[in-house]
């Protein structure tokens, strides 16, 4: 009985230190999280602005490939954010307005613009959820100006696309 | 010998005492270091060869720390700067990447003897058990080491690691984070404290456990050994590789320790399954052998089917080991270049595993226990060969010590600790002949005064 109540207690005194798991994880700052990108005035279909996110001002950081992201004005006049980094082996696909497509530069992964969805090369054979390009959560406000809010899928990892679908991602506020 | 001399000695000998017997009071007493008289065989003390190979990665790698810049754009460049300008640098860099080839070599080496010789059993459990898991930290240790660098070949085994922990069901999506933080800026920095901190200190601790209490320290073996890691170096320069690139895909395979999993990885093998899964199974093989194994039968000879799965085991790990160096030339882009049919992989290692344990498991089954071979009669060099055998591999060494300063002078750095490597090599057949002579000598004082009794005796 009374083991029993000094075991509780001791559970009980050492739990907070649970929480210790959060030093693990780099925080990204709030107002960082809420980015703005562009302006909807300023893009026409097949334009794209490479940009990072969450910017933090350090170029380090910045600079760093798991934060490069495009905005792509589709042809069909659709926003889309895409992670930069090829699901293959991280190498950075560039966007291709005559295509229509990021095409990676090293193994030569072809994604659509529409979904980010690998449809040729390395990438395309591989197995769902990792066959497709992370997204940016968007947000349009009255103005026209769009802001990157947050991440679906895994850079560098792929995306399950099956359950999200792209229009859902871009919101108007 | 004069008075004064007499009481210096006398004084050191003191003091020696004096310590030893302070020291008493401290763990350092438990572990009993023996220096073998004799030829001892070095299957015996693989371990401790790993140990010391183990404190040489040590002291080297914090060496390395006083240059390498732990940054993602500065990593690459402050490794090359080790390579090419540091003074001595390049032979800092190549005894820390030469020795922990051998440190991994040696510690599979050591499991596999350890294995055929049935030392896991006789109250040893606990130690198969940590050595097994030092084994596989000692593999971790190795992946975060290359990984530093920041080269090509580095980003496709932290591409494969992420990979394959991402794909971990349940926790995978929340430990990947914890490796790869806010991004590759974060990551290098991670594995670098994994690396030279928290690894090692984990794997000490282990050590502490694992150790047996009596140790062999066999100087003429330990001096070959630093010899092979010197003399591998100036073989095998460690290369640089090329800085990663995010816009370049060339063809990259990873080091020795680890091809055999990637060879699952290009097969097609789901990604956990073959970076996590399967290594762990044939790890957790290891672990139970133990308490599986129950007879009393130590000899490899007499546990035929033991023998027969460690023999499997082996020509498993070969066999995936090779297919994970194959690269196709003939084709065209990087990716046909790597990609390995998967139906023909399979059967190819199904194949092999199964054809040599059945085959050991026959062959040893059928086999008659036959009289153990009369042991060979011990060489035994007079007094003047060893001498003149001495003088001879002084004559070596000194030439050998000679051309590693020449070679270095000439700037061929990896040519010096070649010859470096020679001279160590030469002084521990030299130490092996010094201890044979005194064992010879010790055998010829006791023959005289047989002799000696005799006669009196008569
Ligand atoms: C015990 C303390 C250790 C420290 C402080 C240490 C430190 C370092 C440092 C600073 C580097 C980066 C420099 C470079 O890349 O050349 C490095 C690289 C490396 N380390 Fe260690 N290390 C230790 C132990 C080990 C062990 C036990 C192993 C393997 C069994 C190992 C394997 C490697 C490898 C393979 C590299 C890359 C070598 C290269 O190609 O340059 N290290 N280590
Ligand atoms: S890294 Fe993009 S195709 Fe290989």
């Amino acid at each position: 009985m009374l083991q029993g109540i000094l075991a509780a207690a001791a559970i009980v005194v050492i739990s907070p230190f649970t929480m210790f798991i959060n030093f693990f994880y780099r925080k990204e700052e709030e107002r960082e999280l809420r980015q703005k990108i562009a302006n909807i005035r300023d893009l026409s279909p097949g334009s794209y602005i490479y940009f990072s996110y969450p910017q933090t001002g350090d170029p380090k950081v910045d600079n760093d490939p798991f934060r490069q992201y495009v905005l792509i004005m589709t042809h069909d006049g659709q926003l889309r954010v895409y992670s930069r980094v090829c699901v293959h082996l991280w190498c950075l696909p560039a966007y291709i307005p005559t295509k229509g497509q990021l095409i990676c530069p090293c193994h030569g992964s072809i994604y659509r613009e529409s979904d980010g969805v690998a449809v040729d090369g390395p990438a395309a054979y591989q197995s769902y959820p990792t066959n497709a390009l992370p997204m940016g959560r968007v947000e349009v406000d009255n103005n026209g100006d769009i802001w990157m809010v947050g991440v679906e899928g895994r850079i560098g990892y792929g995306r399950e696309w099956r359950n999200v679908k792209p229009e859902d991602l871009v919101k108007r506020v | 010998m004069s008075s004064s001399a007499r009481s210096m000695r006398e004084l050191v000998n003191n003091l020696w005492r004096w310590t030893v017997d302070r020291l008493e009071r401290t763990t350092i007493v438990v572990y009993k270091f023996t220096v073998p008289k004799q030829y001892v065989s070095p299957f015996g003390y693989l371990g401790t060869l790993t140990a010391i190979v183990f404190a040489i990665l040590g002291v080297s790698g914090a060496f390395l720390m006083f240059y390498y810049r732990p940054d993602v754009e500065l990593a690459y460049l402050s490794v090359k700067e080790i390579q090419e300008k540091v003074p001595f640098g390049f032979i800092m860099r190549n005894i820390h990447y030469h020795a922990s080839n051998l440190m991994v070599l040696l510690a599979v080496l050591h499991l596999y003897y350890q294995y055929f010789s049935g030392r896991y059993k006789i109250k040893n459990e606990v130690l198969w058990v940590t050595g097994v898991i030092l084994g596989v930290l000692t593999v971790l240790e190795a992946y975060t080491g290359y990984n530093l660098i920041m080269n090509q070949r580095a980003m496709l085994a932290v591409n494969i690691g992420m990979g394959l922990t991402f794909s971990a069901p349940i926790l995978g999506p929340s430990v990947a984070p914890i490796f790869l933080g806010g991004g590759l800026f974060d990551l290098v920095i991670r594995f670098y404290a994994l690396h030279v901190f928290i690894l090692p200190l984990l794997m000490l601790l282990l050590a502490a456990v694992h150790f047996p209490r009596a140790l062999i320290m066999d100087f003429p073996v330990i001096s070959a050994v630093v010899g092979v890691i010197f003399i591998s170096a100036g073989l095998f320069p460690a290369e640089l590789g090329i800085k990663f690139d995010l816009t370049r895909g060339i063809v990259e395979v990873p080091e020795w320790y680890l091809t055999a999993i990637y060879a699952f990885l290009r097969a097609g093998t789901e990604r956990f399954t073959a970076g996590a899964l399967l290594p762990l199974l044939f790890v957790i093989l290891f672990l139970i052998v133990p308490f599986v194994d129950r007879s009393r039968k130590l000899s490899w000879k007499d546990r035929p089917f033991f023998t027969g799965l460690g023999v499997a085991s082996i020509a498993l790990i070969a066999i995936t080991t090779v297919w994970g160096f194959y690269v196709d030339f003939s084709k065209e882009t990087a990716f046909d270049q790597l990609y390995v049919e998967p139906t023909l992989f399979y059967s190819t290692i199904g194949g092999v595993t199964l054809v040599s344990f059945y085959a050991t498991y026959f062959y040893m089954s059928r086999q008659k226990r036959g009289v153990r071979p009369p042991p060979t009669r011990p060489i035994m060099l007079s007094p003047k060969t060893s001498t003149s055998l001495m003088i001879t591999l002084l004559v070596f060494i000194a030439g050998a010590v000679a051309a590693t300063f020449y070679t270095y002078s000439i700037n061929l750095p990896n040519h010096s600790m070649f010859y470096l490597g020679i001279a160590f090599f030469l002084f521990g057949l030299l130490l092996h002949i010094y201890r044979h002579s005194l064992s010879v000598e010790e055998r010829l004082k006791a023959q005289k005064q047989q002799q000696k009794a005799e006669i009196t005796n008569q």
